[in-house]
């Protein structure tokens, strides 16, 4: 029941306080505002009307009521909450989730869009947060740097990013700019106990202010302090949390035990905060002894870590510490030479190698996000389209624009939610499946989660992205006056639709352009990790099982142990059935190792300090047999090639290029100073071998040095096994036997093939093209969905225009042909922008790709070519259907 | 939704219960503003407590106003105000004589 407001009879003027009401009369939802407005006006003319009776003063009257009044504000506001937005909202939801279910494939093609656009892209910025953008764990981690040796010309091969213990000492006293300066290096250790087999852990040593420089306080025990350094000193450590927990029990009773480190008696004097992973898995920390090598001034082997005093700029620091190295290479030209140092963020150190890769991908995400978003918005575009004329007749019904845009909102941020939780689990599938493919070469995957940052990020990128396309619809409303043209148009929408059409075209036209910069930059990865995998690696792996050895210096101090150790191991492991060949050597292929320097007797003398560099790698005779490295001139090394007999040294390819361009190597000489007492100093050239890939597979040939093992003996190397591959792995117990029957304190790490190793060698290359592959395939997917909507709906709107030229007599295939021709040019000016695209990116992608031109016209041209065609499939379905149109139907439909 | 027993809305079905009517008037009974007394008739008139009618047009039209509405206690409406009275048993006298306004013009 309700009455009209303006049923007051006339003449007299409205009530005071009414105007009050009727301000507040919006906020009361509308089924309920007639009725609303009509029982304050009663009230307040009532009681007027009854004040004048009783005689009461006029001005008394007005402040009553209007006092009154003033409660029809709260009256308003409570019926807006209890009937109002909600029961709106309820009802929108409701429409909107059936109006949804209507279009099934609309919907879920959206929400598929959404889940694989915000989803990959929330697991792609997890793993770039979690490694790049996240501080270190900390304090103040923006004062932390690292101090970089440099060349000042460019030479990087003579200047190692190391600083020697003397400079050290020099910055720390010459610079201002830091609070401190701390110095570590990292090595392996053996760890020997009672009942325990031997092993090998990661330790750092460092200088005792190290860990303090980084804000580090161990959990228990102590820090290491001044004077723990001195070379008389106890020996202490520092253990990590996790070695306290699984080795010493993880009880207050660990401090003052007493562990063997490379035959040393330890005491543990603290343990380490849990979440201390920046150090990688080091698990002791040593005091630097400053011994005899460590008081070389050459020896640039420590990393220098220093926290900036506050308000200090790192390029003040900069300038602060290449005044120090200046002065430091003029004091010390036999071994400071060209040398100067940079101060970088200590983040940008632990992170560097993996930038480049990380940051394409993350390009490469946001390209896929940005080809859902362009599809969303063509999606809904077209949606709005065709859904002008039943928002027309909404209008016409009575529907303000508000209710509709309160609708259109409503339903693309159900959609978008949606396909954000949609999202929430592509991100959290995706992001372990990542780091569960991570190469082990990632710094500080393990500190990566889907955390609260990124969920906010995709939060936000759901919400942003339901907003935007909410609007877009409204935004084609306010063109004109959509209520008359729509339906006068009839449904054809052929005036407000030219417009979207064309929006919708760039869109799509955008969306090939990004898929095929994507594909382009797939197609080179894949490329460059095919020739990787295909290349010659310069040895056969097949059948070669590797181990790694470190005998403790503390018992084998003189080079004949080492000598006879290796030499017993060799012919022991040789005897074991199965066994075809086995050789010692100084690291394997696929491992860098470390250079040294030398003179080439009968060249040119060098300046001191530019002597050139070369990899040192201690063979054994028969190596070269043993990894398949073919000898490609003179001799291996031999038996004979001993302590006190004239050196012998193999070199490779890469060293008779750079030496000896006209190739007659063997019989040269070459001189270096002599490590050992009884150790050559002039080495003669008897082999030469081909290059083996010590960078990775696939990388250019680095100059290396075979020396006789006999005559350069390490305690540290490597024993490489030769077998059937079937009985290979069926080997390593033996293996590990034959070690401990010549040495029970020796701790045999894990065995592995160079096929494994190989596999390692490339998991990155690898993991890269894989995701990258994956983007441009959900990217080119995403564009094929895009040019199929634009047809479809081309085609819908103009079925009524189409079925008249089919009963005007115009031949199917001529319908076909001109939809698929529409699709056709929407391609390859996507194509054409994208192949421009591809050639301005292709420098960033040069970073990750060996040995593929990015410029290549025969790979540009057909990725162009394939894109095209599958936008010719997805065109070619909505054409099919076009020229299926029955021309009667078609008519009737007018 | 059940309508939460407070004091207030005991006054104004007590009010009601004592045949005030219109809502003015129950602002007048119980002194209670009205931004309170307001969103109480609603509740309870969602609630089924009380239901409104709206005075006949031609009543009001002979007094030279717009009609008013007005509020009356259900049976539901009745029980409640007995559990509520014995809540607030001090309402009855909160609720002083009743003002002097006469029930005004039928329901049509």
């Amino acid at each position: 029941m309700s009455h009209p407001v303006d049923a007051a009879p006339d003449g007299l003027p409205p009530p005071p306080g009414l105007a009050l009401v009727r301000l507040a009369a919006p906020l009361v939802p509308r089924d309920r505002r007639g009725d609303w407005l009509a029982e304050w006006a009663g009230e307040l003319a009532w009681a007027r009307d009854d004040a004048a009776r009783r005689g009461e003063p006029a001005a008394l009257t007005h402040l009553r009521l209007a006092w009154r009044a003033l409660g029809a504000l709260s009256d308003a506001l409570w019926l807006r909450r209890r009937h109002g937005a909600s029961d709106m909202l309820s009802l929108d939801v409701k429409y909107a989730a059936r109006s949804l279910r209507r279009r099934p494939g609309f919907t879920a093609v959206v929400v598929l869009t959404l889940a694989l656009g915000i989803g990959a892209t929330t697991a792609i910025f997890s793993v770039v947060n979690g490694i790049l953008l996240r501080p270190l764990a900390f304090p103040h981690p923006e004062q932390l740097v690292f101090l970089r040796g440099v060349p000042t010309d460019g030479d990087v091969e003579k200047v190692s990013p190391g600083t020697s213990y003397p400079d050290y000492l020099d910055y720390r006293a010459q610079t201002s700019s830091f609070s401190q300066l701390a110095a570590t290096r990292g090595l392996e250790v053996t760890l020997t106990a009672r009942g325990l087999e031997p092993s090998r852990v990661r330790a750092s040593l460092i200088t005792p202010n190290f860990l303090a420089t980084l804000g580090i306080t161990p959990v228990l025990g102590r820090d290491l302090v001044d004077g723990d350094d001195d070379p008389g000193a106890a020996a202490v450590t520092v253990v990590s949390h996790q070695f306290w927990q699984q080795r010493l029990g993880g009880t207050a009773a660990a401090l003052g035990r007493v562990v063997t480190i490379d035959g040393i008696p330890t005491t543990v004097v603290g343990v380490m905060p849990p979440d201390v992973r920046l150090l990688g898995d080091t698990q002791l920390w040593l005091p630097l002894t400053v011994g005899e090598l460590e008081l070389i001034r050459g020896k640039h082997t420590l990393s220098v870590v220093g926290r900036l005093k506050p308000g200090v700029t790192r390029a003040a620091a900069e300038a602060d510490a290449r005044a120090v190295a200046r002065r430091l290479e003029l004091a010390y030209p036999s071994d400071n030479v060209k040398r100067t140092v940079t101060v970088e963020p200590l983040r940008e150190t632990i992170v560097d190698d993996t930038r480049p890769a990380l940051l394409v991908l993350l390009g490469a995400v946001t390209m896929v996000l940005l080809v859902g978003c362009a599809n969303l918005a063509s999606l809904f575009l077209a949606r709005a389209s065709a859904r002008e004329r039943e928002t027309a007749v909404r209008t016409a019904l009575g529907a303000g624009r508000g209710r509709l845009v309160r609708q259109w909102l409503t339903e693309s941020l159900l959609l978008t939610l949606g396909g954000g939780a949609a999202g929430l689990l592509v991100a959290w599938g995706g992001m372990r499946a990542l780091l569960g493919a991570v190469p082990r070469t990632i710094p500080r995957a393990d500190e990566v989660a889907l955390d609260g940052p990124v969920l906010l990020f995709l939060l936000l990128v759901s919400v942003v992205v339901g907003l935007a396309f909410g609007v877009l619809p409204v935004l084609q409303l306010r063109r004109g006056d959509p209520s008359l043209t729509a339906l006068r148009d009839g449904g054809r929408g052929a005036t407000a639709a030219a417009g979207g059409r064309r929006l919708r075209q760039a869109l799509v036209v955008l969306e090939m352009a990004v898929a095929t910069v994507l594909v382009v930059g797939a197609v080179l990865l894949l490329g460059s990790f095919r020739r990787l995998v295909d290349a010659d690696p310069g040895f056969r792996p097949d059948g070669v099982a590797v181990m790694h050895l470190q005998l403790p210096a503390a018992r084998y101090d003189s080079t004949t142990k080492v000598v006879r150790f290796y030499e017993q191991l060799r012919d022991a492991v040789a005897a074991i059935p199965g066994v075809q060949d086995v050789a010692v050597s100084y690291e394997h292929p696929l491992s860098e190792g470390w250079t040294s320097s030398y003179v080439i007797e009968g060249q040119p003398q060098p300046r001191p300090g530019t002597e050139p560099e070369a990899r040192v790698r201690p063979v054994m005779p028969g190596y070269f047999r043993t990894m398949g490295v073919p000898l490609v001139a003179g001799r291996d090394i031999a038996e004979a090639d001993r302590m006190g007999a004239p050196g012998a040294v193999v070199v490779n390819e890469a060293f008779v290029r750079r030496h000896f361009p006209g190739g007659d190597a063997v019989g040269r000489r070459l001189h270096r100073m002599a490590w050992w007492p009884g150790q050559p100093e002039t080495w003669t050239i008897v082999g030469v071998v081909r290059d083996e890939p010590f960078e990775g597979l696939g990388s250019a040939g680095q100059p290396a040095t075979y020396f006789s093992f006999a005559q350069f003996p390490f305690n540290e190397m490597w024993l490489s096994v030769r077998a059937e591959p079937a009985v290979l792995a069926s080997l390593v117990p033996a293996l590990r036997e034959r070690v401990w029957r010549l040495d029970r304190d020796l701790p045999v790490e894990q065995v592995a093939t160079m096929r494994e190793l190989m596999g390692q060698s490339v998991a990155t290359p690898r993991f890269n093209a894989a995701l990258l592959a994956l983007f441009a395939l959900a990217a080119l997917l995403l564009a094929a969905v895009g040019v199929y909507g634009v047809l479809s709906y081309t085609v819908a709107q103009r079925t009524g225009e189409i079925g008249v030229r089919l009963a005007l007599g115009a031949g199917r295939g001529r319908v076909v042909r001109q939809v698929v021709g529409q699709g056709l040019a929407v391609a390859l000016a996507g194509v054409a922008l994208g192949v421009g695209g591809a050639l301005a990116l292709g420098r960033v992608l040069a970073s990750l790709v060996v040995g593929v031109s990015w410029r290549d016209p025969l790979l540009l041209g057909g990725v162009a070519a394939a894109l095209t065609a599958v936008a010719l499939v997805a065109a070619w379905l909505p054409a099919w259907r076009a020229s299926r149109i029955q021309p009667a139907v078609a008519l009737r439909g007018e | 939704m059940p309508v939460r027993l407070t004091r207030p809305t005991t006054l104004v079905l007590f009010a009601l219960s004592r045949g005030v009517r219109h809502g003015f008037d129950v602002l007048d009974a119980t002194g209670l503003p009205s931004g309170t007394v307001y969103p109480i008739l609603r509740r309870c008139e969602d609630a089924g407590l009380v239901r409104s009618r709206w005075e006949s047009v031609r009543v009001a039209r002979d007094e030279g106003r717009p009609p008013r509405r007005y509020y009356e206690l259900t049976g539901a409406g009745a029980d409640t105000l007995r559990a509520a009275l014995e809540r607030y048993p001090d309402a009855r006298a909160a609720l002083d004589a009743p003002v002097g306004v006469p029930p005004h013009p039928r329901p049509a």
